[in-house]
């Protein structure tokens, strides 16, 4: 084979297998030297950008739509079979407040961010395939130039919220061994009796911790595509998008499931998390040892209060599980 | 069909840079972008080798793949070309680009990296052929004047080449046919054991 | 809001434009140059046929050829010019040098018609500030204070400062003024490139310039290049240089750096910097062990062989390797390469040069090629590859130290050969200079006037030094700096004194330059803006000895003006324009550069400059398409039969037509076809042995031995004096080749098939030079102790261009202990000389942003500096800079590199606010000249900057 650079490369990468050192060299991306400054100008190919190219296209696009579709589908099957969970027993009109004003700001804060962001991201994965005959190529193209800049200034924005809720709800979310009960019944979905819950119940304590870590993920690998003037590697560009965009992907399934349960999947949820008060019944039925640690606790001091709730808690918890 | 490629002989190119500053010249590209550049691999040593890399016009574009506006088009001349007014700069055909050929004009913080420029095989873009908005966009429309890229045009030692595929590729072998018969003729009668060359790495 | 303004979508779009392209599919876009010769062609892509766009695009546009202004190839340039505004740059397909082909620094040459970084305005320094001025006030000024200094100090205390990028008609100007003013302390930058090439190969055959050419380099069995890197400082040359590879012509590299050239190279040789004697001694000690001389060659047409080999005979294979650090085995491998492939060309720089015996350096690459019968030949000769754009011509005619314009030195009978071609009363021109004796150097007293003047290289001293030891009047008080850059000189901290010190400094230049900002000077400072060659016009004359025309692209920028018609300025100001441009039409203060050329043509009889009329050049700039690009002959069309550029010599005058010399010395051909022999420059006999050539004449020399130089006398004896015209007889009676302004000698001696320079030997043994046999003696700066008392540099002398200079002093002290690694200097192919103009054009300055340092991996681990860090590089004589570290393979252990384009720091402070407001070049940076010592060759002060000592320290 002729040495035809990079004719022939593009046409049959195989036909120069055996080429000299200089091409395996170059097709392994070793740094030579270049009069042009710039991240990896000395480079004369990278490789793995049709790698990157291909899960991203293939993989991520692909096996995304159907999760994002089965997802949507699997919480349309599951209202249409159970419908609303509604109150068992009548509203007591005694309300309780569960979510003080910092805790709802903080909620509706990053659930708006991270709903603009889920927008625009997908809108970059899937636009083209979905948008662009839609609304037409120069319509499309002029939305998505807002969605890049609107998705890579909330990013950041969105990063604080993950790490302000991190830092208030992280008591709240940590995992007891109460939890595993509330699995094992699926949070009631299995059997017919509502499974103990505290202040939080597994279900939201899953979602806490998928924010957190997918967040996590997210967030790093976000603020790093978002700063290409660090002059990173196109190596680590690539992976930093993999990462996103599956972890991305998994929040907005996530998102999906929550939204659902938060809004018409439970009465009284939205109510809660918007005035910040839920009525006793509500409390009673999902989260009947909070309750119950809160009603106790209104004869103990506020300073002892946290530790109190927890230890009550703990001690019913235990109960419960012998029981079972 | 005629299918605009790029091909560089290795053997001839010794990373002079004017095909970076050509491109330059004739398209007025700004400081930090450059739509060409020169790579020297084992510099200083024994191997060194230089290449002239810019975009190559691919038959099937990464870039073009990967663009969420699907801002990329090919000519009927084979010339991978895109839409600046579509471009949202995202920057995922440098990712998927194996040659480094999409260059950006600002620093990218929060993204905000401009439009993406590259080599437009000296072909323009989509604006109307000679008008100002595709040479400020776009650098001069070569082809439209039946002139080859001006970086291949002007390659110090012909080391460059442009042109339909087909015929750069026919002239690069013969070119690289003749050089083994005469340098083999050479090494017959000379006294070094090896002439560095395509012959040797060709056979290496 | 993003703009949509396109009606139709992108494909509907890009198919419109398709069918205007589809002449694409044709044979049109084929590589045109295909046919032409074969796969081997360069000439690859040609301009299809034009569209109807194509057409109404350009009915505004003009085409102007121009020739790029940045090494002496002479590629041609073709500019696209609306509406005064320069807009595109084409390449040149037609020219024969470059066939389109340029460098970076070509292809970025349209920048010049932004020059958004250059002086823009008259400047004056007031307090430390600049202040603009206007031209008449600033010539008034400056002539005022050189007059001053004139009445003082006497003529040659001003120091007028040429340049190489002056064209042709201004660098004779320019000597002309410097005649006028009364001084030879003039000079330029051959000064320090390639003084050593022209006195050592003048010396040995007659001419000191480029034998052959880049395109004869195609005719070449063998190259080889010794100490000289074309991939960066002759790129397009590189094209010419392949094309002879290709077709099987092994290339040889000798350098002490494995550079861009050697990585093409068949054989790279590392040498030791500064052992190119033992080296060459080598390679001869090879050739004559086994025979391979032309011995035919040398019986016939060469002198005092027996004395190099004798020389050579001590250079066995193990001492050369001894000291040049080359094995053995490296130097037969060349050597037999060399002797088994004929002819071979023989290519040399700066690396070779500039050295304290540069001068012996280009005598052993001549002998070389003697030895071997390589000269007078095609594929052959000593192709000295030569820096700036015009540093050929202005070698030729212009500011020169030594000599008056055409090499006829400084004699008497040199002087009024030229006040008669200027047409001005010897007596007179003899007063305008100083009339006291002073030391010639050689153990007698001459008037400044018969004395080589102060070379640019000294200049330094020429201030700094005590007044009573300089041969001359007094110190030099004013320089002119006319388009130097002086960072490509050694000793900067010295320099800064010596500007510090001057009563008056004036910078006439496109670029500040390094010169307005070295020094702390508060007033008497000027900067006066010239204008580029791109913005005016005339002749240049480029490496192979071509002449070629240059258009003018763009009118003068800014305030800026042509170095002509600055020199008419001061010429009227201080009181000579009159009788100095008596012959010379001068309109609105601007010389008609026609005229001039006429007036060298005229007079310039030596190396033949007086056939290329302006008219004829003219021809040849506008038929490039007509020469053949191995020959350089044009084949038919108007210049038929005559070779690009005329080169010189072009014989005779104008309506002689003589078709310009390709190959100098070449015998094969009739003199009056462009053959030649070797110049009867050095008498008729040596030692009682005759010089004339031996059984050895020009084709078709009716002389079939050898003969002196032609005068009327000879013609006489000859019994050709009738063949002249009777007008021709009256202006050559009592005449020679050189000074009959009729042009008849020569017309006669060539139909006779003579040169008219005489048919002698070429002279391996120079005696009037220090070393009359080429030898080796160790750098000043060395740190091989043994090496220096083996071969030790020469005495101190006292006076030499008019000072003293010192040699064994320096070489005496052992500085190896304290500055252990050898230094060495050169180009990158980004910028060209001092670097200003190229670092001020954006294009080129982004490829190469850092002055830098090339160091080895060993003694970087040494220093403990890694690559990319900053690093102190100390010399000898207490200069240092702050660079940043290259580590690299590509300098052998114990040597380090420096490009020696970069200025506006010094010494770890960046100067960028002394420049005047808009003009900071957009890349500054160490001198490496800041490091670079003392050391100057002992026949032309050539500068040594290829060896010296320095030491690494972290920063």
């Amino acid at each position: 084979m002729f040495r035809l650079f990079p004719f022939l490369l593009l046409l049959s990468t195989e036909a120069l297998a055996d080429e000299r050192t200089f091409w395996r060299q170059a097709r392994e991306g070793v740094e030579g030297y270049s009069a042009v400054v710039g991240v990896e100008t000395n480079k004369l190919i990278q490789a793995t950008g049709s790698q990157w190219l291909y899960i991203r296209n293939e993989l991520i696009a692909g096996t995304g739509a159907w999760v994002l579709a089965l997802t949507v589908f699997a919480l349309a099957c599951f209202y249409l079979i159970r419908g609303k969970v509604c109150l068992t027993e009548p509203r007591s009109g005694e309300m309780i407040e569960r979510w003080n004003k910092k805790e709802r700001w903080l909620h509706f804060y990053t659930a708006t961010l991270f709903i603009i962001l889920a927008i625009t991201g997908l809108s970059l994965l899937f636009g083209r395939s979905l948008i662009i005959d839609w609304v037409g190529h120069e319509a499309f193209a002029n939305y998505a130039e807002y969605a890049k800049i609107i998705h890579n200034y909330a990013g950041p924005l969105f990063s604080v919220g993950l790490v302000l809720m991190g830092l208030i709800w992280f008591e709240d979310n940590k995992f007891r061994k109460i939890d595993g009960l509330w699995f094992r019944q699926l949070g009631g979905f299995i059997g017919n009796k509502h499974p103990s819950a505290g202040r939080m119940n597994g279900g939201e304590k899953a979602w806490f911790w998928l924010l957190m870590t997918a967040g996590f993920l997210v967030t790093v690998t976000g603020l790093n595509l978002d700063f290409p003037n660090l002059e990173q590697y196109r190596l680590v560009m690539q992976i930093s998008h993999i990462i996103h965009s599956v972890a991305a992907l998994l929040l907005i399934v996530g998102a999906l499931a929550h939204i659902y349960i938060g809004t018409i999947g439970t009465e009284g949820a939205l109510e809660g998390m918007i005035t910040g008060k839920v009525d006793k019944t509500w409390a009673k039925q999902h989260h009947d040892l909070w309750l119950e640690t809160l009603e106790k606790q209104s004869s103990t001091t506020c300073g002892e209060r946290k530790h109190t709730t927890e230890s009550i808690s703990q001690n019913k918890s235990e109960t419960l599980l012998k029981k079972s | 069909m005629a299918r605009m490629k790029f091909i560089c002989d290795d053997d001839r190119c010794i990373e002079c840079d004017a095909c970076i500053t050509a491109c330059k010249n004739e398209n007025e590209v700004p400081w930090g972008v450059n739509r060409r550049r020169v790579v020297t691999l084992n510099d200083g040593k024994a191997d060194e080798t230089s290449i002239s890399v810019a975009c190559m016009h691919c038959s099937d574009a990464p870039c073009a793949q990967v663009c969420p506006v699907n801002c990329f088009y090919t000519t009927e001349d084979g010339v991978v070309l895109h839409d600046k007014d579509l471009c949202i700069g995202c920057g995922y055909c440098f990712y998927a680009c194996p040659f480094g050929a999409p260059q950006f004009p600002q620093d990218g913080a929060f993204g905000n990296r401009g439009k993406m420029d590259k080599c437009t095989f000296c072909a323009g873009g989509p604006e109307e052929d000679f008008s100002e908005a595709e040479f400020e966009k776009y650098g001069r429309n070569r082809l439209a004047e039946g002139k080859l890229p001006l970086c291949a045009e002007m390659c110090s030692t012909k080391a460059l080449l442009a042109g339909d595929g087909d015929v750069i590729s026919k002239l690069f072998s013969q070119r690289a046919v003749e050089r083994q018969l005469n340098q083999e003729e050479s090494d017959n009668s000379a006294s070094g054991p090896k002439l560095w060359g395509w012959k040797t790495a060709y056979k290496e | 809001m993003k703009l949509i303004k396109r009606s139709t979508s992108v494909d509907n779009k890009s198919k419109n434009k398709l069918n205007r392209r589809t002449f694409l599919k044709h044979s049109s876009l084929a590589a045109g140059g295909v046919a032409l010769s074969g796969s081997l062609s360069f000439a690859l892509m040609e301009k299809a046929e034009a569209t109807e766009a194509e057409a109404q695009k350009t009915a505004d546009i003009k085409r102007i050829r121009s020739v790029c202004t940045h090494c002496a190839v002479g590629c041609g340039v073709i500019a696209e010019v609306e509406n005064g505004v320069w807009t595109g740059q084409e390449p040149a397909f037609d020219h024969p040098f470059n066939l389109g082909a340029h460098c970076a620094k070509g292809a970025a040459v349209r920048e010049h018609g932004h020059g958004e970084r250059r002086l823009k305005y008259p400047m004056k320094r007031i307090d430390g500030k600049w202040k603009r001025i206007d031209w008449q006030q600033a010539i008034d000024e400056i002539g005022d204070k050189i007059l001053a200094i004139r009445e003082q100090s006497g003529p040659d205390s001003v120091y007028w400062l040429g340049s190489s990028k002056h064209n042709n008609e201004q660098s004779y100007l320019f000597r002309k003024f410097a005649a006028f003013w009364g001084s030879n302390n003039i000079d330029h930058q051959a000064r320090i490139c390639h003084s050593t090439t022209v006195a050592g190969v003048a010396n040995t055959w007659g001419y000191g310039a480029m034998t052959n050419s880049f395109n004869d380099i195609h005719n070449s069995k063998a190259i080889l290049i010794i100490g000289g890197n074309p991939a960066e400082a002759h790129p397009v040359s590189m094209q010419h240089i392949f094309k002879a590879k290709e077709s099987g012509a092994p290339l040889i590299v000798i350098d002490p750096r494995f550079t861009r050239t050697a990585a093409h190279a068949t054989q790279h040789i590392r040498l030791r910097p500064g052992t190119d004697v033992p080296l060459i001694w080598g390679m001869l000690w090879h050739i004559f062990e086994n025979g391979w001389e032309d011995k035919q060659f040398i019986q016939q047409r060469v002198y005092g062989m027996e004395a190099i080999r004798k020389e050579v005979s001590e250079w066995t294979p193990d001492k050369v390797e001894h000291v040049t650090g080359v094995p053995e085995a490296e130097v037969f491998r060349a050597t037999k390469t060399m002797a088994t492939h004929r002819p071979g060309t023989f290519i040399w720089c700066m690396g070779g040069t500039q050295h304290t015996i540069g001068n012996n350096n280009t005598r052993a690459y001549c002998i070389f090629q003697l030895a071997l019968g390589n000269m007078g030949i095609a594929g052959g000769g000593t192709n000295i590859f030569r820096g700036h754009d015009n540093v050929q011509g202005a070698t030729d005619l212009g500011p020169n130290a030594h000599t008056l314009p055409a090499y006829y030195g400084l004699t008497e009978a040199a002087w009024k050969h030229w006040a008669r071609v200027w047409d001005i009363d010897y007596n007179w021109l003899s007063k305008r200079f100083d009339t006291a004796l002073y030391d010639d150097g050689a153990g007698g007293k001459k008037r400044t006037m018969n004395m080589s003047g102060i070379p640019v290289s000294r200049w330094i001293d020429g201030v700094l030094e005590k007044p009573e030891l300089i041969a001359q009047n007094d110190n030099i008080h004013a320089m002119v700096f006319w388009g130097h850059a002086p960072n490509s000189q050694t000793r900067s901290p010295e320099m800064k004194q010596a500007m510090d010190k001057l009563d008056l400094l004036v910078v006439i230049d496109p670029y500040p330059t390094n010169s307005a900002v070295l020094n702390d000077r508060p007033d008497n400072t000027y900067l006066l803006p010239a204008c580029t060659q791109f913005e005016t016009y005339g002749s240049l004359t480029s490496s192979n000895r071509s002449l070629q025309w240059r258009d003018q692209v763009i009118e003068p920028l800014f305030e800026s003006r042509p170095d002509h018609q600055i020199l008419y300025q001061f010429a009227e100001k201080l009181g000579f324009a009159e009788p100095m441009f008596k012959h010379i039409r001068v309109e609105n203060e601007i010389p008609s550069i026609e005229d001039i050329t006429q007036e060298f043509n005229h007079g310039a009889w030596t190396i033949g400059y007086t056939g290329q009329s302006v008219e004829r050049i003219k021809k040849h700039q506008q038929n490039w398409h007509t020469f053949n690009t191995t020959t350089l002959k044009a084949e038919g069309g108007p210049c038929d039969g005559e070779y690009f550029g005329l080169p010189w010599p072009c014989w005779g005058t104008p309506e002689q037509k003589h078709p310009g010399t390709p190959v100098l010395y070449d015998t094969s051909k009739p003199v009056a076809e462009g053959g030649l022999t070797f110049r009867a420059r050095f008498g008729i006999e040596h030692d009682g042995v005759s010089l004339l050539a031996d059984g050895s004449y020009s084709k078709g020399s009716e002389i079939k031995q050898g003969y002196p130089e032609f005068s009327a006398d000879l013609l006489k004896q000859l019994g050709w004096w009738d063949d002249l015209t009777p007008a021709e007889k009256q202006l050559a009676e009592g005449k020679n080749w050189k000074t009959d302004l009729s042009g008849g000698i020569q017309r006669v001696a060539i139909k006779h098939g003579c040169a008219p320079f005489g048919n002698a030997k070429a002279r391996c043994i120079v005696w009037q030079f220090p070393d009359p046999v080429p030898i080796h003696r160790e750098p000043l700066y060395s740190n091989r102790r043994d090496m220096v008392k083996k071969f030790p540099t020469y005495k101190d002398r006292k006076s030499f261009y008019r000072l003293p200079t010192r040699y064994a002093s320096i070489q005496h002290v052992d500085y190896s202990q304290d500055y252990p690694l050898t230094m060495t200097s050169g180009r990158l192919v980004e910028y060209e000389g001092g670097g200003e103009e190229t670092r001020s054009n954006p294009w080129l300055a982004e490829l190469q942003q850092h002055m830098f340092v090339e160091i080895h991996p060993a003694d970087a681990n040494n220093a403990g500096v890694k690559h990319g860090e900053q690093v102190w590089v100390e010399g000898p004589e207490s200069g240092r800079i702050k660079v940043m570290a290259f580590v690299t393979e590509r300098v052998g252990r114990g040597l380090v590199f420096m490009p020696f384009h970069f200025a506006g720091h010094y010494e770890g402070q960046n100067l960028a606010d002394r420049y005047p407001e808009g003009t900071v070049p957009y890349v500054l940076g160490e001198s490496c000249n800041t490091v670079f010592t003392y050391g100057y060759d002992a026949v032309t002060a050539m500068q040594e900057t290829k060896v010296s000592l320095c030491r690494l320290r972290k920063a």
